[in-house]
């Protein structure tokens, strides 16, 4: 009787080894977000719901993340293939060794904005640094020292980023705040406050943002997977963008801070940010070197990165297969 | 100090220091640890260095609000023990939510902190909730032990209230609140470093907009800074400890 046990444990043991890790035609990776489900992840879902991940050999799982989550660090240790970064953190990981390549950029333009009241009757970002105040933002964060190299904080209280919690917007009048323009805005006025937005790509500091990352090493022993990454990623976008609904109500249950009508919104209110001359030219998440050259150029101008990066190792060109 | 003295007393804490931190350096240089996740202590070193002014600044910051939060608690902290000790019945009722101190999220009630205190003194504010509780309890602790032959020999001779307290119980509780004191200390430099987070000043501060960064040398650096910080503070209070209890109670007696 017990040798009959034992070979029924071993016989359980050696099937359950055998199970989903060892299907090599469905190799399981994960893609780590950097930030809760929001429209600005949503072809990333959209290809899992639709099985796209599926129909391209990949076994899938998309991780949420939240504020401060150190997905650029993750993607170095090897701790997820696949991370969402944005461009100026992938430059100046580079210049620190940890070798971060770009594969697919959502926003052709950056979605970062200051968030303040319209009844300021603010007419420029200028604005916002001439007339006393409060800014919450994250310090640390390249568009930080752009905005002080260009306005100067002289007149500010710079105060750290409350990562999108309106509790004190809502109760300071001269409160101005950093923020998704895609996101924040349209929570603001579901408050009943009319919100002011200013986009910083305009001020001219426009890195690519939400963009698809894996490490070099990475790419170099699994091509194929990147490849197959890519184009699924690269679907499922298209298919966002056609019809958000399925995947933002997808989101909604994962992410119950925003409402379906937010969902929707910020789905449409993001568009205009992710399609660009570039994407029509080539297609959904194009990224050209001089963009990332000339991202390289501010981070050495901003003391970001004290020598510049090679701005054609920051991102991959892979075939793009349409 | 002589020879055996140093290997005894001086030895064994520096030698796992040592130890740590020649292998923490050998990691990272062979690329074991990546060097974005732990940095290695001589860059840490040369952080200190570089950033001196700017780490000093944070650093007398926090010690500020550390010292004022910690000392808020001790004070405020004895008075409720007090109070709790008058009655049966007044303990009974106010002690639970003495606990609320102990247990609530600073992070979570971050606005209401800044909007209560203003941005200035929501550092101060946090390090004096998050220390308060031990004081309190240890204290109270203290001032329920008195030896109850002591206390009927103060009531056999009529004394009041307020002599009782003054000169019976609150020197009988001393070790208690010492004990209390201790813990407080610590705690009072981690409040003040939670407040940081909310209000961006001080080390607290430092170290987040340096994750940001991604200095992680820098990061450590504002760790170490903390970490001496609080064993300042705890230095300090074993130093009050020892003074006032030198000469009579057991726990400081030298053997």
């Amino acid at each position: 009787m017990f040798r009959v046990i034992v070979v029924a444990i071993v016989a359980a043991a050696i099937s359950a080894g055998c199970g989903k890790g060892n299907d090599s035609s469905r190799p399981a990776v994960t893609l780590q977000l950097n930030w809760k489900p929001e429209p600005q992840f949503g072809g990333f879902y959209a290809a899992e719901i639709d099985g796209i991940y599926a129909r391209h050999g990949l076994n899938l799982t998309i991780t949420a993340g939240g504020a401060g989550a150190p997905t650029v660090d993750m993607i170095g240790a090897g701790t997820v293939p696949f991370a969402i970064v944005s461009a100026d953190e992938i430059v100046r990981a580079r210049a620190m060794g940890n070798l971060v390549v770009a594969l697919f950029a959502v926003y052709q333009n950056n979605p970062q904005g200051i968030m303040t009241r319209a009844s300021r009757e603010f007419k420029t970002l200028a604005d916002v640094f001439s007339h006393p105040g409060i800014l919450a933002m994250e310090r640390g964060l390249p568009y930080s020292d752009f905005l002080q190299k260009k306005y100067g904080f002289g007149k500010l209280k710079i105060v750290p980023s409350p990562f999108g919690d309106l509790s004190l917007y809502r109760t300071e009048e001269n409160y101005a705040m950093q923020c998704f323009v895609t996101s924040e805005p349209l929570a603001a006025e579901k408050t009943g406050i009319e919100p002011q937005t200013f986009l910083i790509a305009e001020s001219g500091y426009n890195p690519y943002t939400t963009v698809l990352a894996t490490s070099e090493s990475y790419l170099k022993s699994n091509p194929l997977i990147v490849k197959s990454m890519i184009d699924a990623v690269r679907e499922g976008w298209h298919a966002y963008l056609a019809d958000p609904a399925k995947a933002n109500e997808y989101m909604g249950r994962l992410n119950p801070t925003m409402d379906a009508q937010t969902f929707k919104d910020s789905a449409a209110a993001q568009k205009p940010l992710i399609e660009s001359a570039d994407t029509k030219r080539s297609d959904l998440g194009a990224m050209t070197l001089d963009r990332w050259q000339t991202l390289v150029q501010q981070l050495v101008e901003l003391k970001v990165i004290d020598k510049p990066v090679d701005a054609q190792t920051c991102f991959a060109e892979l075939s793009k297969a349409k | 100090m002589n020879a055996s003295n140093f290997v005894r007393n001086v030895l064994p804490p520096i030698v796992p220091f040592v130890v740590v931190t020649v292998a923490t350096e050998l990691a990272v240089r062979q690329g074991w640890v990546p060097s974005f996740l732990v940095p290695a202590p001589s860059s840490v070193v040369l952080s200190m260095f570089r950033d001196w002014p700017e780490l000093w600044r944070a650093t007398l910051n926090t010690a500020n609000a550390s010292l004022i939060g910690f000392g808020m608690s001790a004070i405020i902290g004895s008075l409720v023990a007090i109070a709790l000790s008058s009655a049966a019945w007044v303990q009974r009722a106010f002690y639970p939510y003495a606990v609320f101190f102990q247990t609530v999220p600073i992070i979570a009630i971050a606005p209401l902190l800044v909007i209560w205190f203003g941005w200035d003194r929501t550092v101060v504010a946090s390090a004096f909730i998050v220390s308060i509780f031990p004081v309190i309890a240890n204290t109270l602790t203290g001032l329920l032990s008195t030896d109850p032959a002591l206390r009927d020999l103060f009531r056999l001779y009529d004394a009041k209230r307020m002599a009782t307290l003054l000169k019976l119980r609150l020197p009988f509780a001393l070790p208690h609140v010492m004990t209390g004191l201790r813990i407080a200390a610590g705690l009072a430099v981690i409040g003040a470093i939670v407040g940081e987070f909310i209000t961006g000043s001080g080390i607290g501060g430092s170290i987040m907009v340096s994750r940001q960064q991604n200095r992680v040398d820098k990061v450590f650096a504002g760790l170490l800074l903390a970490s001496l910080l609080g064993i300042v503070l705890f230095t300090l209070v074993n130093l009050i400890s020892r003074l006032s209890l030198r000469h009579w109670h057991a726990s400081e007696a030298d053997t």
